[in-house]
Parts: C-alpha cells; structure tokens; sequence
C-alpha cells in the first residue's frame, strides 16, 4: 500500500481562553491506516481531532492536507475535504429513519423517501451492514448507530474518519464487529483515528500509536514498538501509575460501620430496576458499571434528584427510616448528597467565584441560616476550603469557569462537604481532572470514609473503583448484579459482570 | 478590526450604557433647547419613574432566569378592580388591600404554572397577560378609564407631592431600588435568585427550595406592579386599562435588558436597571422635544430593543463552548 502522508500537523497549538489543550504538536496521519489516539483524560486527544474535523481551529501552527496547508472554519468544510468525524455522543437525528439520517443535508426540494430507502439499502448492503433502512435511529443499539455514521462518512466519500472513544459504550460482540468494520475501512484506503483509552484494543487494531500527555505528544510510533506497560508509561510520565492506582493494596480494607443507607427493589421507569443494595458507614463503597447501566439514575432517585416509580419504586432507608423525596432539599437536608459526573451543567455556577458557589451550597442546606447574608462569613468559609481542599486559583474571587478541571471538581466537592453530609455519592469524580488532582480527590475520599461518612463513588474506570473502594458493586442493565471484596476483584471479573 | 471590536467588549455593559447616556445628555443639552433645565430634567425622570418601578420587578424575574409578561395587565387591573371598589363606596384602604392581594394572587398563579406546571416563563405569563385582561375586562373593571373621585388620603400624596422639589414618584422610585438592592444582595433569598438564574439544575441539586423560590419571585414582581400601578394612578387621577394592550411591557423588557441584566439569568443587578432607566428617559425626552410622533418613537424604541437582546447575546452567551466555537 502506498504510504503518503494525508494529514501533517505542525506544531499545532489550541488555547482556550489562554490555557492550552494541545501544545505544540506534530502529528502525522499516513493514508489508509488505523492510527490509535492515546492518552488521559484531559490530554488533548479530544481538541486535536476536533481541529481535523473542523469543529474548532488552531491558534498556533498549521495543518497539511495532502501537503496543502488547509483551515477548516466548519465540520462541513472539513467534511467536503473528505475528513469526518464520529462524535462520542452520536450526531443522528434519532427520531429519523436511518435512510433518512443517512441522507441526512442531501435532500431534494421535493424528497422522494422511496428512493432514498432503496439507495440507503444497495448501499447498506455493499458495506455489508446489518441495518435496517425503514427504521428509526432511536431504536438501534449502540453499535448499529456507529454502522449509520460510518456508512455516512463513506457514502460522503471520507478519507479519513475520526472516532472519538467508539467503543466505550459497545459490548464485546459489538466490538469484535466494529474492529472488523475498521479492517474492512482500512481496506478500502480509508484512514482511520480513533481514540481510546482501552489500550488492549488500541495495541490489536492500530498500524501506529501516539501517545499525549497534558496536550503534549510524548510518542508516536508504529504499533510493534509498543507494549502495554510502555503505553501506561508514556500516559502517565512514570513507571506505571503505582502511586495513583495501587497504593490501597497496602493499607487494610476498612470494615462496615453502621448500616447508613439501605436500597430495597428500587425502580425508576425502564433505567432502574429492581435495585438493592446498602451502604455502611465509614467506608468506600464502589459502584461499577458501563454507562447507561442505570448507576447514575439510582444515585440520583436516592438523593431526590429522580423520582423513583410510585407503584412498586420499591423502598429506601436512611439509619431505618424510609425516606421518599421529591426534589433534592429534604435529602440534602438529611444529609445524603450527590456530587455529580457533569459539574458544568448541574455543579456550579458559573458567573459566580468561588466563595459565592461555596456559600451558596451552605445557605441552601441551611447551614448558615441568617436571611442576611454576612460577607465575612462567605469569605471565611472559602479559606476554610480552599486550603482543605488545596482549591488553586489566584484568589478566592476568581470565577470558577477560570480554574482547571481539577479545580472546578475540588469547587463542587467543596459545595456538597460544606452541607454536612451522611452519605455523599461521588458520580465519576474523576472525570476531566487532571492526574496531581486524581490523587488528591482520591486521597479526600479516603479521609472522608475514615471520618465515618458512607461514601460511594460511581466510576466507570476500572482502575479507580479497585483502588478506591472497600466493596464494589457492579452495575448492569439498572440493577446491582455482582458485589466483590477487593480481595477477590480482579479487572477481568468486574468486567465480566458488567458486560453480560 | 478586530482589536476595535474586543475593545467594545470589553468596556461591560453598565459602563456602556453610562457612556452612551452621558453622549446623549450632552448631544441634547447643546442641541435641543429647553432640555438643560431643572424642570425638564426632572419631569423627564418623573415620566420614566413608573417604567422604572416596573422594571425594578422585571429585573428580579429576569435575574432569576424568567420574564413576565404580565406586569402591565396585573398592574392596570388591580389597581382598576381597587378603585371601581373605592368608586362603589368601599373604603380606600380595603379597595386597595383587595387590590394588592389580587395582583400578588396573579403572581403566584404565574409562578405556579412556571414552578410546578413547568411551563416555560414567556408562555405562562404570555397566557396569563391574556387571561388577567379578559377576567379585568369581564369581572373587575366597569370602565376602559376609571377616574379617581372623592377623598383617597394620604395615598393621594404618593402621586402629587414632591420633597426638595423632587416629584414623589421619583422618590419612590429611589426607595424600592434600595429595597430591591437590599433584598437581592444582601438577603439569602436575593442569593437564591442569582443562583437559579445562573444554574437552575445546580441550585436544585444543592437543595434550594427553587419551586417555591420561583412562585416568591413572580409574586415579588406582580406587586411592584401593583405599587407602580398605584403611583400612576394617583399621578394622574385615574386608571387607564387600555395600557393592557399597550406595548408597555416590552419598555420594560427594554430597560432592563438596555441596563444590562443577561437574559440568561444570573447576572446585573438593580444598579443595571437605574442606568437603563436613565438612558430610555433621556432618549424619549429628548425624541418629545424634537416632536418626533409617536409611531416614530415606537420605531426607535423598539430597534433599541433589538440592538439591546443582539448585544446581550453577544455578551452574555448562552453557553462558554459555544461561544469559543461558535455554533457548529
């Protein structure tokens, strides 16, 4: 196979309000091969696809196409260059037939649906794609979805396709397809980036790898000069993440206190079902399970954020009361909070500084309950925080949007610590943080078990939940299916239980 | 260009709109006659007191992330119903009591239908409007214009007098800002409303009561209309319910966007609606003494309108990754 080089990034920088998601990155993109896209959260894999596609431009350095230098202001533009991207969260209209979405921005002034039906079937068939024409996108899983994009980039004559995290959301059966629809892609001289963060796959289907670290490329080679301790090398800049994600081996596992919170047949429409489980306190409890597995939902009926069914919802305890909320005040009222997976949307505000979302989290707990509002009281409890939490910013006035994804999260954990709870679940605490911060999160959760809190944290990444917890539930299809000590937890088996 | 443009950005809105009013209040002084003079300047905030009582009101919806729409109609018939009462014998007092307790009942409907029905704000209140004029047409008001006869006592003084030969409606003005002020930055209710309107979900999860919040705050602005209602009435010796159908309440959608408050909730405060007060009262007072007509006023008003919600949207996006990529 001939091997030009089809996309060329020179020193390509991205800032974003003058921090910098990739810096000063050189990255090569050779036609018709897999090139797997490695690194943390937060490492710049995101923002470097994103400038490819076209969603969002450099700010420094410059991009080849075809050795051509090329700025592409829209996805479309980027599009009718013959590079297309799949997004992490598909960009199907799901209320449309998949022939219609396949077709989707190509219609006739007068649209003949029989017509597109039957091209969107030839054509479904000579990929050798198993999917129905006539029906409607919402109603096809996970991997058929991916199908319709790919079959789109094709059918709009993509040379290069871009998958963000493809199979974070596949089961195993659907993987094996979606490797084999890579190959097949491969075949047909398409180029292919993925992003991932399981490095198995990347080590099976990438002809090369390049690695990123705090938007920084570390390395980026063909796929035999690397190895799976070579990779977890180059993504955390040490030996192995031992520090990060290995250091509770040593210390004991700390046994159940009291019996906090008791789950019994929780329901919630279709995404919860059927639920039971309990938490202790003064110990980590850790929820697995892939998203959708109805982990959030769960956590998020017990903190009153969802209403759980009314017919046979099931029951909840608190220290043996039975508790029913309807909206989150009486919860956080009696001590259960909920740190949430999506700080920007539901975690703080963000015109406001620090200080203020902080004391806002205590006024609305009824923590501090005068109806005047004392500035120094506002003031003292950001210094209180800020240095428990070893919040970093240049003063306490700055706006949280300003301060780095750790810091944002260290801000929301603030608010929901101040209101004094008994149980907090912590959903992906991690998620968009960067490495010193993981650890210090981590550290605080730990602190908090020890201080007798019920702590549960829900996280889809392995790692985590089997250094963090002291028991782990995993989560599957909206129940709790399987409960491990850490003793007999091992990748594969938590794995196993969450996937089948 | 460019640099020319993130220099206009970056002056904030507040300061703009100060900028802007002190250019016209020069322009004016040199070029209209008889605007540079006591008597002008202060009939000039005389006649935007009562726009800016209201949109004191509007403002603390607005900053809650909602609008109401119904502030005109509420003002006009309870205000109406109070002295079609007063006119039929009652006492003023009662009449007026009636009245206030009929415009803070309007309100909590409006909250109710936006807290727990979950209608979105513009629509509740836009039926509302409607509903409030049929029902005052119908049931409360007999008249289109309700004159004032007979002896309404010291009430009376809240239209016509003046301390320090500043006229009373203006003075008022001045108090409910203050306690408005108070109220939003200094009250943990005023720190509940900032935080809905900059992150409803957030507020919710951290356990605010937003529902009843929310039916608090519609209540709050119905009965500044009613307090504004009623320094208009006793202004002018009579109400007139034409207003309803009026295009007031987008002057007050007007001040308080022009002064600064996003929108998108969250953000400005009642220093925001002063100066846009300021600003929409030196505008129609100099365009009255350049005897422009009316429709031709209207025209102005409301491309001031639209050029105040472009730059709002310009300054206040509606979400940071939008505004950094613009939308896709």
């Amino acid at each position: 196979m001939e091997t030009s080089k089809l996309i060329e990034m020179r020193s390509a920088t991205k800032e974003y309000r003058g921090v910098a998601a990739v810096k000063k990155v050189d990255f090569t993109l050779m036609s018709g091969e897999v090139h797997a896209l490695l690194g943390e959260n937060g490492a710049g894999k995101s923002t470097l696809t994103k400038i490819m596609a076209g969603v969002t431009q450099l700010t420094e350095g410059e991009m080849l196409l075809d050795g051509r230098p090329v700025t592409f202001m829209t996805p479309g533009e980027a599009l009718s260059n013959g590079v297309a991207m799949v997004f992490q969260e598909t960009s199907l209209v799901p209320s449309m037939t998949v022939a219609q979405n396949l077709f989707l921005g190509e219609e006739k002034l007068f649209n003949r649906l029989r017509g597109i039906y039957i091209s969107a079937q030839q054509f479904m068939q000579s990929l050798n794609f198993q999917v129905n024409p006539w029906a409607d996108v919402a109603t096809l899983g996970a991997a058929q979805k991916q199908m319709v994009e790919i079959a789109r980039a094709v059918r709009q004559n993509a040379r290069v396709i871009i998958f963000d995290e493809p199979t974070a959301t596949l089961t195993p059966e659907e993987k094996r397809h979606f490797f084999a629809l890579i190959k097949d892609l491969r075949q047909r001289g398409v180029s292919v980036i993925f992003i991932s963060h399981a490095l198995e796959e990347a080590l099976s289907i990438a002809d090369r790898i390049t690695v990123l670290r705090d938007g920084e490329l570390v390395v980026s080679d063909t796929v035999d000069k690397f190895d799976r301790e070579k990779i977890v090398q180059a993504m955390v800049g040490r030996t192995l993440s031992d520090d990060l994600y290995h250091s509770h081996g040593e210390d004991t596992v700390r046994r159940p206190g009291r019996k906090i919170l008791s789950v019994q047949n929780l329901s919630m429409s279709r995404v919860v079902k059927n639920t039971s489980f309990s938490v202790y306190g003064g110990q980590v409890t850790g929820i697995f399970g892939l998203i959708g597995s109805g982990r959030t939902e769960a956590a998020k009926v017990i903190s009153g954020i969802y209403k759980r069914d009314f017919f046979h919802g099931g029951e909840v305890k608190l220290d043996n009361k039975p508790i029913r909320y309807r909206t989150p005040r009486p919860a956080v009222q009696d001590g259960i909070v909920y740190v949430t997976e999506d700080r920007k949307v539901e975690g703080f505000y963000e015109s406001m500084s620090i200080a203020d979302n902080i004391h806002r989290a205590a006024q609305a707990a009824n923590v501090s309950s005068s109806v005047f509002v004392s500035y120094s009281e506002i003031k003292e409890m950001a210094q209180e925080w800020t240095k428990k939490l070893n919040i970093r910013a240049i003063n306490s006035n700055a706006r949280v949007i300003e301060l780095s994804g750790g810091n944002q999260q260290k801000v929301v954990i603030a608010r929901s610590l101040v209101q004094k709870p008994k149980v907090i679940f912590f959903d992906e605490p991690t998620r968009g943080v960067d490495v010193g911060a993981i650890s210090e999160i981590h550290h605080l959760i730990n602190t908090l078990a020890e201080e007798g809190i019920a702590v549960v944290v829900i996280s889809s990444y392995l790692p985590e939940i089997m250094n963090i917890s002291d028991r782990i539930l995993v989560c599957r299809a909206g129940r709790i299916v399987e409960e491990f000590t850490p003793e007999d937890a091992t990748e594969e088996r938590i794995m196993y239980a969450a996937v089948h | 260009m460019k640099s020319g443009r993130d220099a206009i950005l970056s002056l904030n809105q507040e300061q703009m709109v100060i900028a802007i009013s002190a250019v016209l209040f020069v322009l004016f002084s040199i070029l209209l006659d008889g605007f540079f003079r006591i008597s002008n300047l202060l009939s000039l905030l005389q006649s935007v007191s009562i726009l800016g009582i209201l949109a004191i009101g509007m403002a603390v919806v607005v900053i809650g992330r909602g609008i109401d729409l119904t502030m005109v109609a509420v003002m006009v018939f309870s205000t109406g119903w109070s002295f079609t009462l007063f006119a039929g014998g009652m006492q003023v007092e009662v009449a007026l009591l009636l009245g206030l307790l009929l415009a803070v009942a309007f309100g909590a409907i409006n909250g109710f239908l936006i807290a727990y029905v979950e209608i979105p704000a513009i629509f509740a209140t836009l039926a509302m409007a409607t509903v409030i004029s049929g029902l005052g047409r119908f049931a409360l008001v007999s008249s289109e214009n309700i004159f004032i006869s007979g002896d309404v006592g010291w009430f009376a003084s809240l239209g016509a007098g003046a301390i320090a030969a500043v006229p009373m409606p203006v003075l008022l003005f001045l108090v409910i800002s203050c306690i408005a002020f108070v109220a939003l930055r200094l009250t943990r209710y005023g720190a509940f409303v900032y935080a809905i309107g900059d992150n409803p979900l957030a507020s919710r999860n951290s356990g605010m009561p937003i529902r009843p919040m929310t039916v608090l705050m519609y209540s709050l602005a119905s009965l500044v209309a009613f307090c504004a209602g009623l320094i208009m009435a006793m202004t002018v010796s009579s109400v007139n319910t034409k207003l309803a159908s009026s295009t007031m309440v987008y002057d007050i959608i007007l001040v308080v966007v022009i002064g600064g408050i996003g929108l998108a909730g969250g953000k400005g405060s009642i220093r925001n609606v002063i100066s846009g007060t300021v600003l929409i009262g030196l505008l129609l007072n100099g365009l009255t003494i350049m005897n422009v007509d009316y429709s031709a006023q209207n025209i102005i008003k409301s491309l001031i309108l639209l050029l105040a919600i472009i730059v709002d949207s310009l300054l206040n996006p509606r979400d940071e990754q939008t505004a950094q990529q613009g939308d896709i």
